[in-house]
């Protein structure tokens, strides 16, 4: 399978060429556009339950689409819900730790599995996160701008912007280290350790949507 | 104090390389990526900027009442990474303590800390539009950040400029400035959707965006369900 990004960084979107007999797994509903030879099936992919923990626990689709070259050669394209970057990663026997919905497209041996990745940090607060594993190309997506950074040591990251990371990092939820912060701040950052790469999105869904709360209109008391 | 512009256009933000010693400020809730040597505090008012009262007036000129403080704590160089809300560029303004800097309440993102913020009011008019308009003054020495939604195109006004309040990123205070209506009387300005405006003259430096971010605001707002009041 061969593949470029298009329209990066700001559009981005995924066009992917297979030859015939390929077959290419990608999100629901991220689907662009594809030529005729392509046929799509759709499953769980592993099951009723991984299903289920996709959707319920990681944000992700309870189904996934597999999509075959049948009749010859063809092209598929899939672009993620908002703008922003893709990034890709070759996979072999190894894993990527994803963040709820960043998962776009696969090769057909990279698997999904949901985690409850327990409970880390002094507070107790666990989050659902995507592994994935298997060997094969992955592609993940971003709102605004994907920036990598190689943590040596390491590194802070809001728990809104982290998009991926290597599993050699280990990472604990935390609050900003003052007792003021823990009164007068709710931003919960996720500290990585050890030596790998993370990546990092510049914009958060979360904050335009708190953004644009004040300007819905307000509800009407008189219910006739 | 080196300041990074990431990324390109669309999606900018800012990485602030701290030097032992330095100090950021942000609004609260900017920070979205550090190192781990810096020490994040958050406080109701940057230096010598009155405690809780500015806090109060920040509140009111549509910021985050809290200011959050970036600092190494031992001894080292570090990194804290600022992000914007919207898509667009960011942009560095250096500050020279030649002249004061007005930035609007939604455009300021950061500054160091040898730069004074406050907050003040300009113009309570804006009711009938629905409009409020308020700028966060900045004085002193030091660099302050500004986050435009769209591009930010800068100008050297000469002569006399007219910039809808909603596209007004920052500007020189050495710039006369009187808040005016667009249309010639309030009710018409109402009518024709056009809000407050600024007019300047003198000379100076403005920052202006491409786009209102409140009229996006006002086009997503309608379609999502009420908010209990």
């Amino acid at each position: 399978m061969e593949y470029e990004i298009v329209s990066a960084p700001t559009y981005s979107a995924v066009e992917c060429h297979l030859n015939a007999g390929e077959s290419i797994v990608g999100d629901s509903g991220a689907m662009a556009w594809m030529t005729d030879s392509i046929q799509t099936q759709t499953s769980t992919r592993g099951g009723l339950l991984k299903g289920l923990k996709r959707k319920l626990l990681a944000g992700e689709s309870f189904f996934q689409n597999t999509f075959t070259a049948e009749n010859g050669p063809g092209t598929i394209a899939f672009a993620p819900g908002a703008a922003g970057d893709i990034a890709t990663y070759e996979l072999s026997n190894n894993e990527l730790i994803l963040e709820r919905g960043a998962f776009l497209a696969s090769h057909t041996n990279v698997d999904c599995d949901s985690k409850w990745d327990g409970f880390r940090g002094l507070l107790n607060e666990g989050m659902f996160l995507l592994r994935v594993g298997g060997s094969g190309t992955l592609f993940f997506h971003s709102y605004g701008s994907l920036e990598v950074v190689d943590v040596e040591s390491e590194y802070i990251v809001d728990n809104g912007y982290a998009v991926a990371w290597e599993p050699t990092l280990e990472y604990q939820l935390t609050r900003g280290r003052k007792i003021r912060s823990f009164l007068f701040s709710d931003q919960l950052l996720l500290r990585f350790s050890g030596r790998g790469r993370l990546w990092v999105q510049s914009r958060s869904p979360q904050t335009l949507a708190a953004w644009v709360y004040p300007f819905r209109n307000v509800e009407s008391k008189d219910d006739d | 104090m080196e300041i990074e512009i990431l990324g390109q256009g669309a999606f900018e933000s800012a990485l602030v390389h701290l030097q032992p010693g330095e100090t950021f400020v942000s609004e609260s809730g900017a920070m979205y990526r550090a190192s781990t040597n810096v020490d994040i505090d958050v406080t109701t008012h940057s230096r010598s900027s009155g405690g809780f009262l500015s806090g109060i007036k920040r509140l009111f000129a549509g910021e985050n009442f809290f200011f959050s403080t970036y600092s190494t704590d031992d001894g080292q160089q570090g990194e804290v990474g600022l992000a914007p809300t919207h898509q667009g560029e960011v942009h560095v303004i250096e500050m020279d303590g030649s002249s004061d800097w007005l930035c609007a309440g939604g455009s300021f993102l950061g500054a160091s800390s040898s730069i004074n913020i406050d907050t003040q009011f300009q113009g309570f008019k804006g009711f009938l539009t629905g409009e409020s308009v308020s700028f966060i003054k900045a004085s002193g020495q030091g660099q302050l950040l500004v986050a435009a939604y769209g591009r930010i195109v800068s100008t050297q006004i000469n002569a006399e400029l007219t910039v809808d309040t909603g596209h007004v990123v920052a500007f020189e205070d050495t710039l006369q400035y009187t808040l005016n209506k667009a249309g010639g009387s309030w009710f018409r300005s109402w009518l024709g959707g056009e809000g407050i405006v600024l007019n300047f003259s003198g000379s100076g430096r403005i920052l202006t965006q491409s786009h209102n971010p409140s009229e996006f605001g006002k086009m997503l707002g309608p379609r999502l369900p009420d908010r209990s009041a």
